[in-house]
C-alpha cells in the first residue's frame, strides 16, 4: 500500500508476515535446502550455458566417435570403439528424409518400424533433396548434417581421428561431440522451456480462472466451456496435434505448444479458489469498505492464493520438462540445431545397443537430479505455504 | 464411601510440536466420577478438558502426545494407562463410549446409521443377524427417533442435526457402557435442539446408571445436569465441587467471572464484569450498575426496512429452477443510538437480512429508507458514499481480516478508499487513536492478524469499522465463536462505542442472552419471517409467540437460583 | 436421474461444438494448405488444384466447417491420405490393441497403488512412509523414455524374457507373450504418481472425525482402516481410474511405438509423422467424445458410490 508508514523511522521492527514465514520454515526443512541448492546449480548451469562459458562448443567434434568416459576407459567398450566406427560411418542413411540418422542393424529392435516408416516416408514424399526443401522447413539443416557426417565419413577420417581424444568425463557421441557439453546444453534447453512454458500457462491459467471465479454467472459458464474443451482432449494428443498442425520446430514453438495447451489444471484450481475466497469474511468486508471488483480480486485475494499458483507453477516446470523431452524425443521438438535430453535420448537408444551406454545414462541422470530436486522443492514450497496440510 | 467408576490422578499430557518445543496440555490434573454420577468438565478453549477426555479413551494422536508416566487413570479398578491397546480398545464402546461436537461429520456418511449402530454390537456384543437390526430399531426408539423401522436405514446426511446427535448417542449407549463422555455435544446445534438433547442425555443417564463425563465450554447448560463441576484454565483446574457449591459459592477468581461476564436474562448490567474486574475486587458494584434499554416513537429513524425479501435460486430437474425464500417481507425501522436484535436458529433468515441491508446481498424485493433515500435502488456507484455509514463486525475473527495485510494497512484502506484524512501520516495518526480506543497495544498497527487472539482480531475489525465513523453498525454473530471471557469484554466495547458516539446497531445473534442484553428491540425470525418484534424486555417477559416461547424455553438456566 | 444424464448430454454437444472448432481452427485455419505435402514429388500446379478440390480446401471456411462436422456426425472421415485406409477401419483394428494393453493395466495398476498407499498412510510420517514417497518423486523423475529403452533393452534384449516386439493374432498369445512388457512399464511409470495421489486422499479421510469415532466405538485398526477410510477413500480413487480412462487411449502412445503395437496412440504418433490430418482429427474428435462420455460415467459412478450426491 502506497501510504504504508515508513516503520523504520519509528525504530519498530516490523513483525514478519506470512510470507516470511513460509521461508522461515522451508528453511527449516532439510530436503528443501538441498534440493534448492541443486536446483540453483542447474539454473547457473543454464545461464552460463546460455551465455557461452560452459558447453559452448558441444558441435564441435574434440574426440573419437563413441569415446567412453574417462573412468570407464580400458573396459571391454573400448575394443570395439575401432570396429563401430566403422558401422558409424557406413551406416547413416538420409535418403528417406528423416531428420534422424538411424542404424540399421539386425539386433535393432525397432528395425520394423524404421524400414515400415521409411516406407511409408517414401509414399509420400519421394526421394530428392529438392522436392523435400518444398515441404521440409529442414532441408537446410539437413544438408548441413549430411556435409558434416560425409566428413566424419569421408576416407581421411583415421588421420583426423588420431588428432582427437580416445575419452572424456562423460564420453563422447557417434560423431565424437562431448556428451557432458551435450547434457548441460540440454539443462539449458530443458530450464528454458520448462520455466517459459510454465509462465505461460500460469499466466494465462490465472487471469482466466480468476476472471471465472470471481465474476461467476455468464462470465464463468463461457470461461468454464472454453476449459471443457481443452479438458476433454487428453493432453498429450493435443499437443501432438498441435505439433502436426504447426510442423515447425524450435524451443519458442515448444513453449508455445505447453504453454498454450496447459493451462487447463492451474485454470480448474484457480477458479475454484477465487469462488471459495469470494465467499471468505475477509472479502465480504473489502465490499463492505467499498473495495472495487478489481481491488478485491487483485489486491484481495490474489495474495491469498498466491501460494497456490506457485505450487502449481513449480509442479508445470517438472510437467514442462518432461514432455519437452518426449516431444524431442519423438522430432516435434527443439531443432536439430539445440540440444534436448530428448533428441539424447533418441541417439542413445540405438547406442545402448551397440553397448554405449553413456549417452543415455547422462540424459538420463541429469534429468533425474533437477526433475528430483525440482519436484522435492515444490513438496516442500506447498508444506511451508500451507503448514496445516502437513 | 463408594470406590469412584474413573479416577484421574494427576494427568500429565504434553504434545510434541517440533523438535525442540513441547506444548503442556495438561499440568496434573485429578477429579474423581463415582458411579450414577454426572461430572461437568468445564474450560474455555486451550483448559485441555478435550485432551482429559481422549487421554481417558486412549485416543491421544499416538505421534506427538506424551502422557507423563506417573499419571493414572483408574477406570473400575484398571490403570487405563497401562493397558495394552488391544486391551484399551476392547474397553472403548463397550464400557466407555463417547460421543462428539459435530454429530454430522462424527458419522462416517457412506455408511446408514443401521450399520454403523449394528458395528459396535457386533464387535462387542457379537450380535448379528436378525437379533442386531431388532436391537438397532430398539435403540433409535430409546433415543426418539420417530419411525425408526425405516429411518435406521437412512444415511447420516438425510438426518437433521439434533436427530445426527441422538444416532450417536444410540451408538454410545449400545453397549450399555458404564461411562458415556460427552464432548460438547450441544455447541453445533440450535438451542431448541441443544434443550432437547440435553434433556435425553439426562434421563437416558438415570434410566441405565451410568456415570457421564459431560465436557463443555459453557456453565450455564453445566447447571441443569450435573453433579458436579471441575473448571479448567490452561492446563491445570481452577476449582471443583458439586454444582450447587460451585454455583453459588464460587471460590476461584476465574470461576466467579465464568459465572458472571455471561450476559444473563434477567439482569443487565451496564458493563459486564470479567476476571480482571474480580481480581481488582470491583466486580460486585458493576453488577449492581443497570442499564435501561427500550425504544419509543420519540427516537429518530437512521434506517427503515421495508417488505424486503431476498430469493435464492438452485437448479433442479431438466430446466427447472427451485428458490429458497430467505427472507420474507421484513420490515423495520432502526432508531439512532439504539439496538436492534435479531434472533433466530439457523436458517432463520437472520443474517440474510443483515447482508441484504448493506447491499452484500442483492436485495430480491423492497426498500430500505436512509438519509431519506431508497439505497435498494442505488446503483453501486451512487451507493459507494453510503456504503461507509453502514459497516459490519463477522462472525469469524479469523476470517474477516486479509492475512496478508498488517492492521496498519487494513485500518488505513478504507480511508483511502473514502478519502478520509490527508495523507498516509494523518490516516496513520488517527489509526493509532482508533487502536486505543478498542483497547489494543500501538504496536499492533505494525503487525499481521495471525498474531492476535480471537478477541483482539474482533477488536480489529471493529476499528476497520469505526475508521469510516458509520452511523450504522451491524454485529452478525460478532461474539458467537469467542470464549466467554473474551465476549463479555467485546460486548463491552461494543456498549462503550455506542455511548460514545451514538452508533445504531443492528446485532445478529442465535444467543437469546446475549441479545437480550444488547438490545434495545429485539426481531425473531423463524424459516425467513419476523414472528415478533417487541422491545426487548417486554418481549422476554411476556412473549407472545409460540415460537418465541419455546426459544426462551430452551436456554439454559444455569441453576435457576443465579 | 433420467433428467440428469439427459441435462448432461445435451451439455456435451456446446462442449463438443467447442472441440470441433478447435480442431477445425487448428487444422484448416493455422494448419494453412496440407496439398502441398500431399502432392509430394509431382508438385505441379494441377495437381494441387486437383487435390485441394478434392480435399474441399477452395471452399470458404464455413462450408469446410459444415464438411467437418458432417464428418463428425456421420463417423465418416474418409481415407487416411498417406495410407488410404478408412479412418473408420483405422479405429476399428487398432482400438482392440490399445485396450488389450490399458484395462489390465488400470485394474493391476489400481490393485497394488491401493494397497500400497493404505500401508503408507497407516505409517504416515514414519521413516518407511518418508522413504516410499521420496522413492515416487525420483521414480517420476526419470522419463518414461528411459524406462522403455532399458526394460526393452535388458528384459526383452539382453535376457529375452519377453518378445522385444510384434503383435500377434490370438487374445492370449497377445495378453501374455506381446502384451505383458508394455503393461510391465506402463505399470512401472504410472505407480509412483498414483501412490501419491491415493495417499493424498487417503489422509484426508484419516483426519475426518468419524474416523475417531470409528475408534472410540472400539472397532480394530483394520476395521478403522479397510472398512471406514477406504470406504470413503474409494469415491475420489474410483472417479480418478474412471477419468483416467480415455487418456489411456493414446497415453500409451510411447509404448505402442516402442513395441510396434498396432494402438491407436501408435497411430497418432505415425499421423503426425505423415501429416496425415484426417486420422489425428478423428482420432481427437473421438477421444475428445469419449473423455466427456467418461466424465459423465465418472458422476454416476459417484453417486453410486457416495450416498451424499444428488445428481439435480
Amino acid at each position: 500500500m502506497t501510504t504504508a508508514v515508513n516503520t523504520a523511522s519509528i525504530g519498530i521492527e516490523r513483525s514478519p508476515g506470512l510470507w516470511s514465514l513460509a521461508w522461515k520454515r522451508l528453511l527449516r526443512d532439510k530436503i528443501a535446502i538441498v534440493s534448492m541448492v541443486i536446483v540453483a546449480t542447474f539454473l547457473l548451469l543454464a545461464l552460463a550455458s546460455a551465455v557461452g562459458l560452459v558447453a559452448g562448443g558441444w558441435n564441435s567434434e574434440i574426440a573419437k566417435n563413441y569415446a567412453p568416459p574417462t573412468w570407464f576407459k580400458g573396459s571391454a567398450a573400448q575394443e570395439d570403439l575401432s570396429k563401430s566406427n566403422k558401422s558409424a560411418a557406413s551406416g547413416p542413411s538420409l535418403d528417406t528424409g528423416l531428420s534422424r540418422p538411424e542404424f540399421v542393424n539386425d539386433r535393432d529392435p525397432l528395425r520394423e518400424t524404421i524400414t515400415e516408416l521409411k516406407q511409408q516416408l517414401g509414399q509420400s514424399t519421394s526421394s530428392g533433396a529438392d522436392e523435400i526443401k518444398i515441404v521440409d522447413p529442414l532441408a537446410d539443416v539437413i544438408v548441413e548434417l549430411k556435409k558434416k557426417l560425409g566428413r566424419t565419413g569421408d576416407g581421411d577420417a583415421n588421420e583426423v581421428e588420431a588428432e582427437k581424444l580416445s575419452s572424456l568425463a562423460f564420453g563422447a557421441d557417434k560423431w565424437g561431440r562431448s556428451v557432458f557439453d551435450k547434457v548441460v546444453q540440454g539443462s539449458e534447453t530443458s530450464i528454458t522451456v520448462g520455466f517459459a512454458a510454465a509462465l505461460v500457462a500460469t499466466l494465462i491459467g490465472t487471469l482466466l480462472g480468476a476472471l471465472a471465479g470471481y465474476y461467476g454467472g455468464k462470465t464463468d459458464d463461457f470461461l468454464n466451456w472454453f476449459y471443457s474443451i481443452f479438458n476433454s482432449i487428453p493432453y498429450i494428443l493435443l499437443v501432438l496435434a498441435i505439433a502436426a498442425v504447426l510442423n515447425k520446430k524450435g524451443i519458442l514453438t515448444v513453449v508455445l505448444i505447453l504453454g498454450l495447451t496447459g493451462w487447463a489444471s492451474i485454470f480448474r484450481v484457480v477458479r475454484a479458489e477465487y469462488m471459495k475466497h469470494k465467499a471468505r469474511d475477509y472479502v465480504r468486508a473489502a465490499n463492505a469498505i467499498g473495495a472495487s471488483h478489481t481491488r478485491r480480486m487483485f489486491v484481495h485475494i490474489f495474495p491469498n492464493i498466491s501460494h497456490v499458483i506457485l505450487v502449481q507453477l513449480s509442479l508445470y516446470v517438472v510437467i514442462f520438462i518432461k514432455s519437452e523431452v518426449i516431444l524431442s524425443y519423438l522430432g516435434f521438438g527443439v531443432g536439430v540445431d539445440t540440444v534436448s535430453w530428448g533428441s539424447m535420448l533418441n541417439e542413445a537408444q540405438n547406442e545402448l545397443i551397440l553397448g554405449y551406454w553413456w549417452q543415455l545414462g547422462a540424459a538420463t541422470l541429469f534429468m533425474a537430479i533437477l526433475v528430483t530436486a525440482f519436484s522435492l522443492f515444490t513438496d516442500s514450497l506447498r508444506d511451508a505455504l500451507d503448514p496445516k496440510l502437513k | 464411601m463408594t470406590t469412584p467408576l474413573l479416577s484421574v490422578k494427576n494427568l500429565r499430557v504434553s504434545f510434541r510440536i517440533d523438535r525442540s518445543n513441547t506444548f503442556d496440555a495438561l499440568k496434573g490434573v485429578s477429579f474423581d466420577v463415582m458411579p450414577n454420577q454426572t461430572v461437568a468438565l468445564v474450560g474455555e478453549s486451550g483448559s485441555g478438558k478435550s485432551v482429559t477426555s481422549l487421554a481417558v479413551l486412549g485416543l491421544l494422536p499416538k505421534e506427538n502426545a506424551k502422557v507423563s508416566s506417573d499419571s493414572r487413570i483408574d477406570f473400575d479398578g484398571k490403570n487405563l494407562l497401562a493397558l495394552s491397546r488391544q486391551q484399551i480398545r476392547e474397553l472403548r464402546g463397550d464400557k466407555i463410549s463417547m460421543i462428539f461436537q459435530e454429530p454430522m461429520s462424527s458419522l462416517n456418511p457412506v455408511f446408514t446409521v443401521g450399520y454403523q449402530i449394528k458395528e459396535v454390537l457386533k464387535e462387542h456384543k457379537n450380535l448379528t443377524g436378525a437379533a442386531a437390526d431388532k436391537r438397532a430399531v430398539e435403540l433409535l426408539k430409546e433415543v426418539g427417533i420417530p419411525s425408526a423401522e425405516e429411518r435406521v436405514n437412512y444415511f447420516p446426511h438425510q438426518m437433521s442435526g439434533g436427530q445426527q446427535q441422538r444416532v450417536m448417542i444410540a451408538m454410545a449407549i449400545a453397549c450399555e457402557p458404564k461411562l458415556l463422555i460427552a464432548d460438547e455435544p450441544t455447541t453445533a446445534l440450535d438451542v431448541t435442539i441443544q434443550k432437547q438433547i440435553l434433556d435425553l442425555i439426562a434421563e437416558i443417564q438415570k434410566k441405565h446408571g451410568m456415570s457421564v463425563l459431560f465436557i463443555t465450554h459453557d456453565l450455564a447448560v453445566v447447571g441443569d445436569i450435573a453433579d458436579r463441576v471441575v473448571v479448567m484454565r490452561n492446563g491445570e483446574i481452577k476449582e471443583q465441587g458439586t454444582t450447587k457449591e460451585v454455583f453459588s459459592a464460587p471460590k476461584d477468581d476465574y470461576t466467579k467471572a465464568l459465572l458472571s461476564c455471561r450476559p444473563a436474562v434477567d439482569s443487565r448490567p451496564k458493563r459486564l464484569p470479567v476476571i480482571e474486574d474480580f481480581m481488582a475486587g470491583r466486580a460486585e458494584a458493576m453488577r449492581r450498575e443497570q442499564r435501561a434499554r427500550g425504544v419509543s416513537d420519540a427516537d429518530p429513524v437512521v434506517l427503515e426496512v421495508k417488505g424486503l425479501c431476498k430469493d435464492f435460486y438452485s437448479r433442479e430437474g431438466l430446466f427447472g429452477k427451485k428458490t429458497f425464500h430467505a427472507a420474507k417481507d421484513v420490515s423495520f425501522k432502526l432508531r439512532k443510538g439504539k439496538t436492534l436484535g435479531l434472533v433466530g436458529e439457523s436458517g432463520s433468515g437472520k443474517t440474510t437480512v443483515g447482508l441484504t441491508v448493506m447491499r452484500l446481498h442483492d436485495a430480491t424485493k423492497g426498500e430500505a429508507w436512509f438519509d431519506g433515500k431508497n439505497i435498494f435502488a442505488m446503483t453501486e456507484k451512487e451507493f459507494l458514499p453510503y456504503k461507509k455509514r453502514i459497516q459490519i463486525v463477522f462472525q469469524n475473527p479469523y476470517a474477516s481480516l486479509n492475512p496478508r495485510f498488517t492492521v496498519g494497512q487494513i485500518l488505513m484502506e478504507p480511508m483511502i478508499i473514502h478519502g478520509i484524512g490527508k495523507g498516509g501520516e494523518d490516516r496513520s495518526k488517527m489509526a493509532f487513536e482508533l487502536l486505543s480506543k478498542v483497547g489494543l497495544p500501538e504496536m499492533s498497527f505494525y503487525k499481521y492478524p495471525h498474531e492476535f487472539s480471537g478477541g483482539q482480531r474482533q477488536r480489529i475489525a471493529i476499528a476497520r469499522c469505526l475508521t469510516m465513523k458509520p452511523d450504522i453498525l451491524i454485529c452478525d454473530e460478532s461474539v458467537s465463536a469467542l470464549d466467554v471471557s473474551v465476549q463479555a469484554q467485546v460486548l463491552n466495547l461494543l456498549q462503550d462505542l455506542q455511548d460514545e458516539f451514538g452508533l445504531s446497531y443492528i446485532f445478529i445473534s442465535h444467543d437469546l442472552a446475549v441479545v437480550k442484553y444488547m438490545s434495545d428491540e429485539v426481531m425473531v425470525m423463524s424459516n425467513g419471517e419476523v414472528v415478533e418484534h417487541e422491545n426487548s424486555d417486554v418481549l422476554y417477559a411476556a412473549p407472545k409467540h409460540d415460537y418465541t416461547k419455546k426459544l426462551l424455553d430452551s436456554i439454559p438456566k444455569g441453576l435457576g437460583a443465579m | 436421474m433420467a433428467a440428469y444424464i439427459v441435462r448432461r448430454l445435451w451439455q456435451i454437444v456446446p462442449t463438443m461444438l467447442g472441440v470441433i472448432l478447435l480442431i477445425f481452427f487448428l487444422f484448416n485455419v493455422v494448419g494453412g494448405d496440407p496439398s502441398y505435402l500431399l502432392a509430394g514429388k509431382i508438385s505441379n500446379p494441377e495437381t494441387i488444384a486437383n487435390i485441394r478440390k478434392q480435399l474441399g480446401i477452395d471452399e470458404p471456411y464455413y462450408v469446410q466447417l459444415w464438411i467437418f462436422i458432417k464428418q463428425v456426425v456421420t463417423f465418416d472421415f474418409g481415407q487416411s491420405w498417406s495410407t488410404n485406409e478408412y479412418v473408420s477401419s483405422i479405429f476399428a483394428s487398432r482400438l482392440p490393441a490399445s485396450l488389450m494393453i490399458g484395462i489390465p493395466l488400470l485394474i493391476v495398476e489400481a490393485i497394488i497403488a491401493i494397497l500400497i498407499a493404505l500401508g503408507v498412510a497407516y505409517v504416515r510420517g514414519s521413516l518407511t512412509d518418508r522413504a516410499v514417497m521420496v522413492s515416487c518423486t525420483v521414480a517420476q523423475s526419470v522419463s518414461i523414455l528411459v524406462y522403455i529403452i532399458v526394460f526393452q533393452y535388458v528384459l526383452a534384449y539382453k535376457f529375452g524374457l519377453f518378445p522385444v516386439q510384434g503383435w500377434g493374432n490370438g487374445f492370449f498369445e497377445n495378453l501374455f507373450k506381446y502384451a505383458s512388457l508394455p503393461i510391465l512399464i506402463a505399470l512401472v511409470v504410472s505407480l509412483a504418481p498414483n501412490i501419491r495421489l491415493y495417499r493424498t486422499f487417503l489422509l484426508d479421510e484419516i483426519n475426518q472425525d468419524y474416523v475417531r469415532t470409528a475408534r472410540a466405538k472400539g472397532l480394530t485398526e483394520n476395521r478403522v482402516m479397510l472398512v471406514h477410510v477406504l470406504r470413503n477413500a474409494a469415491i475420489p480413487i474410483i472417479t480418478n481410474l474412471m477419468i483416467q480412462l480415455p487418456g489411456l487411449l493414446v497415453g500409451l502412445f510411447l509404448i505402442e511405438r516402442f513395441f510396434s503395437i498396432p494402438g491407436i496412440g501408435r497411430e497418432v504418433i505415425l499421423s503426425v509423422e505423415r501429416s496425415d490430418f484426417p486420422v489425428i482429427k478423428a482420432i481427437t474428435v473421438y477421444v475428445a467424445l469419449a473423455t466427456m462420455l467418461a466424465n459423465l460415467a465418472a458422476d454416476l459412478l459417484y453417486k453410486a458410490v457416495d450416498p451424499r450426491v444428488e445428481l439435480k
